[in-house]
C-alpha cells in the first residue's frame, strides 16, 4: 500500500457545519475577556503566542522540510527591537510591532540566502548556531542591557494584550491558510519538501521560494515577540531567547503533526495546558522538561505523523505497548 | 609571553579533552548520519554517574573509569534500537527524525537529572585535584594534564581500534556506503549499535575528568553539546582525524579569547566560527568531511 505523498484533498464536504462552528469560536474567543478571571485571560493569552509560533515554525519547518532550530532568534530580535525602540528612541508600540517584524523578516532573508543552501542536519546545526550567537550578542551589548536585560514601559492592561495576541495569531493562520494551503507558493513548498532537485527541474525557483518561505515564517516570531516584550516589561537574554523557545515552538509542531494546518494550534494547546497544570500543581518545577522530552521521543517513534496524523489514520499508529516491547527486544542482541 | 605560554598550554590540554567526545560524536554522524543532540547529557550522567560512585563506594573517581564506560556503553547498546527506528522507516527525513529524536532524549535527561538532583553544584577531587606539574617556564595543573593524557590516550587507542581491526574496516566501510559494506556481509545494523554503544561511553568516561575538572550540575550538558558541535563542524562531519585538529583548534580559542578578549565573549567567538564555517565549508576546514 502506498500513499501519495502530498495528499489531494478530497472536493469541500458541505461547508454550513464548519462555518457554524467558525462562528461559534469566533465569538467564544472575542467574550472571552469578558467572562473569565484575568488568571485565565493569561493563561488564553499565552495558548494564542504559542499557537502562532508554532505555526510560524511550521512555515519552514513542515511545509518546507527545513528545520529550523533557532527561530526562537527572531523572536526574541523583535522583543529586543520593541524593547530598544519604545524605550531609547521613542516609538510608539505599534511602530515598535512593524520594525520588529519587518527586521525579522529582512534578517530572516540575508541569512537565508547562505543558509538554507545547507541541507537536512546541516542547516539545523547553522540556524541552532545561529540563534545562539543572537543570544550571546544581547548578553554582551550595552543597548539590550546585556545579561541584566531591560525594561520596557509598564502597561498593565491584560486584555489589550489578549486582543492584539489574538489578532496577530489569526493573521498567521489566515496567511498559512491562504498562501499555504489554497495557493501555488504551498505547492511549491511541499515541492521542495518531498524532492528538491525534482522541484528545481519542473522549473520551481527553489532558492526564492525558500528565502520567503524563511522571512515569512521569520515576520510573526518578530511581531509576537514585540507583543511578548510589551506584556512582559521586562526582559532578558534567557527569557526571549532561551533555547526552550524554540524548543517549544518544534515541540508543538512535531506533536500535532507537522507540515498540517491544524497541528500546531492542537500541539500548543496541549504543550501549554499540561505544562501550566503542572506548574499549578507543582509550581516552579523542572518536571514538564521530562514530560516534553518523553512527548518528543513517543511522538517520534509511534506516531510521526502527530496528532493529526493520527486522527486522520494516515498512518497506523505503533502505539500498542506489547508490539513495541517485541520490537525493542527483536533488536537488542545480548 | 609566559602569559601567551600559558594561554596556549591551557587551550591544547583543554583540547586534548574535548576531542574524546568529539570523535564519538563524528562517528556516529559518519556511521548512522545520526547527529546526537543529547551528546552533552553524556557528559552529565557521566559526571554525575562519577560522583553517585564516588559518595557511595568512596576511593578515587580515576579508579571508576573502566566501570563507567561499561555501564555508559549498555546504556548505549539498548538506546541504540530506539535511535535506529526513528531513523529508518518511512518517514519523509529521517536523518532530521534522528535529530529530533536525540532532542527528545536531550530534554528528557536535563528535565530528569534537575528534577532529580536539582540546580545544586557538586563537584569530585581525585588524588590528581590541586597538585600541579613544573614544566621548566611554567607550571601546569596536574589534573588537566591528566584529562589530556586520558584524552590522547583515548583518541590513538580508538584510532587504532578503527583502523587496524577488522571491525574497525567494518566501521568504516560502513561510514563509506551504507548499502555496500551490506552487501559485503557487514551487518550494518550491530556495527551502528556498536558505535553509538562506544560512543556513549566514551562520552560518559570523558564526562568524569570533565567533572572533576570543573564542577558537576544537571544543565551542564549544553556547554558540551556546543563543544561536540563546533569540534565536528569545523572537522568536517564524519571525519575522524579531523576531529583532532578541530579539537585543539576549540581549546586554543576558548582560552585565547578568555583571556586576551573577555570570558564573555568564548561562546559567542564559537558560535559564529561554527556559523561562518558551516556556510563556507560545509565539509570542514580540511574538506575531508561528508
Amino acid at each position: 500500500m502506498t500513499t501519495p505523498a502530498v495528499e489531494v484533498r478530497s472536493p469541500a464536504r458541505s461547508a454550513a457545519p464548519r462555518l457554524t462552528l467558525g462562528a461559534l469560536l469566533a465569538t467564544a474567543l472575542l467574550l472571552l475577556p469578558f467572562t473569565v478571571s484575568s488568571f485565565w485571560i493569561r493563561i488564553a493569552t499565552e495558548v494564542l503566542l504559542w499557537a502562532g509560533l508554532a505555526q510560524s515554525w511550521n512555515i519552514i519547518g513542515g511545509y518546507t522540510g527545513y528545520l529550523s532550530f533557532g527561530h526562537g532568534a527572531f523572536f526574541g530580535l523583535g522583543a529586543y527591537v520593541t524593547g530598544i525602540g519604545m524605550t531609547v528612541l521613542g516609538w510608539p508600540f505599534p511602530a515598535g510591532l512593524a520594525v520588529s517584524g519587518v527586521l525579522a523578516a529582512a534578517l530572516a532573508a540575508a541569512i537565508g540566502y547562505p543558509t538554507l543552501r545547507l541541507r537536512g542536519a546541516y542547516f539545523a546545526i547553522a540556524t541552532w548556531a545561529f540563534g545562539e550567537m543572537l543570544r550571546q550578542v544581547a548578553t554582551v551589548l550595552e543597548v539590550t542591557g546585556g545579561a541584566f536585560g531591560m525594561r520596557l514601559p509598564p502597561f498593565l492592561n491584560l486584555p489589550f494584550f489578549y486582543y492584539i495576541t489574538l489578532g496577530t495569531s489569526t493573521l498567521v493562520y489566515v496567511t498559512t491558510y491562504l498562501l499555504l494551503e489554497r495557493s501555488p507558493f504551498g505547492y511549491k513548498l511541499l515541492a521542495i519538501r518531498e524532492h528538491e532537485e525534482a522541484a528545481e527541474m519542473v522549473g520551481v525557483n527553489t532558492v526564492g521560494v525558500k528565502i520567503n518561505a524563511f522571512a515569512l515564517s521569520a515576520f510573526f516570531p518578530g511581531v509576537l515577540g514585540g507583543i511578548y516584550a510589551y506584556w512582559l516589561t521586562y526582559i532578558h537574554p534567557d527569557s526571549v531567547l532561551g533555547g526552550i523557545i524554540t524548543d517549544l515552538m518544534v515541540v508543538m509542531v512535531f506533536l500535532g503533526g507537522m507540515g498540517t494546518f491544524w497541528g500546531p494550534l492542537l500541539g500548543a494547546f496541549l504543550v501549554q495546558l499540561v505544562s501550566r497544570s503542572l506548574w499549578l500543581v507543582w509550581g516552579e518545577s523542572t518536571l514538564y522538561l521530562v514530560i516534553i522530552g518523553a512527548a518528543i521521543c513517543i511522538v517520534v517513534l509511534f506516531m510521526p505523523g502527530g496528532i493529526v496524523g493520527l486522527l486522520e489514520g494516515r498512518r497506523a499508529p505503533l502505539l500498542a505497548p506489547r508490539a513495541a516491547w517485541r520490537w525493542w527486544r527483536e533488536r537488542v542482541r545480548w | 609571553m609566559e602569559l601567551f605560554l600559558q594561554t596556549l598550554i591551557d587551550g591544547a590540554l583543554i583540547g586534548g579533552l574535548i576531542i574524546v567526545v568529539g570523535v564519538g560524536f563524528s562517528l556516529c554522524f559518519g556511521v548512522m548520519h545520526i547527529v546526537d543532540f543529547a551528546v552533552g547529557e553524556w557528559v552529565m550522567l557521566g559526571a554525575y554517574a562519577a560522583y553517585w560512585l564516588v559518595r557511595y563506594l568512596g576511593q578515587d573517581p580515576m579508579v571508576y573509569l573502566p566501570l563507567i564506560f561499561a555501564l555508559f556503553f549498555a546504556a548505549g547498546w539498548l538506546v541504540y534500537p530506539l535511535i535506529y527506528r526513528a531513523v529508518s522507516g518511512r518517514r519523509h527525513h529521517p536523518a532530521l527524525m534522528g535529530l529530533v529524536f536525540t532532542f527528545g532524549l536531550s530534554t528528557l535527561a536535563k528535565g530528569g537529572a534537575l528534577s532529580a538532583w536539582g540546580y545544586h553544584v557538586r563537584s569530585v577531587s581525585t588524588w590528581l585535584s590541586g597538585q600541579s606539574v613544573s614544566l621548566g617556564v611554567t607550571t601546569l595543573p596536574a589534573l588537566r594534564l591528566a584529562g589530556f593524557v586520558f584524552g590522547v590516550l583515548t583518541t590513538v587507542l580508538f584510532m587504532i581500534f578503527l583502523y587496524g581491526t577488522r571491525l574497525g574496516v567494518s566501521i568504516r566501510a560502513t561510514a563509506q556506503d551504507r548499502e555496500t559494506a551490506a552487501l559485503l556481509g557487514v551487518d550494518v545494523r550491530r556495527v551502528g549499535a556498536l558505535v553509538y554503544a562506544t560512543y556513549a561511553g566514551l562520552t560518559g568516561m570523558t564526562g568524569v575528568l570533565i567533572g572533576a575538572l570543573f564542577s558537576i550540575h544537571a544543565a551542564m550538558g549544553a556547554k558540551y553539546v556546543i563543544f561536540a558541535f563546533f569540534v565536528v563542524v569545523l572537522a568536517g562531519m564524519g571525519y575522524v582525524p579531523g576531529v583532532i585538529v578541530a579539537g585543539l583548534l576549540l581549546g586554543l580559542i576558548q582560552s585565547f579569547v578568555g583571556v586576551y578578549i573577555s570570558g564573555r565573549y568564548t561562546l559567542f567567538a564559537l558560535f559564529l566560527l561554527m556559523y561562518l564555517s558551516l556556510l563556507v565549508a560545509p565539509r570542514g576546514i580540511l574538506r575531508r568531511g561528508l
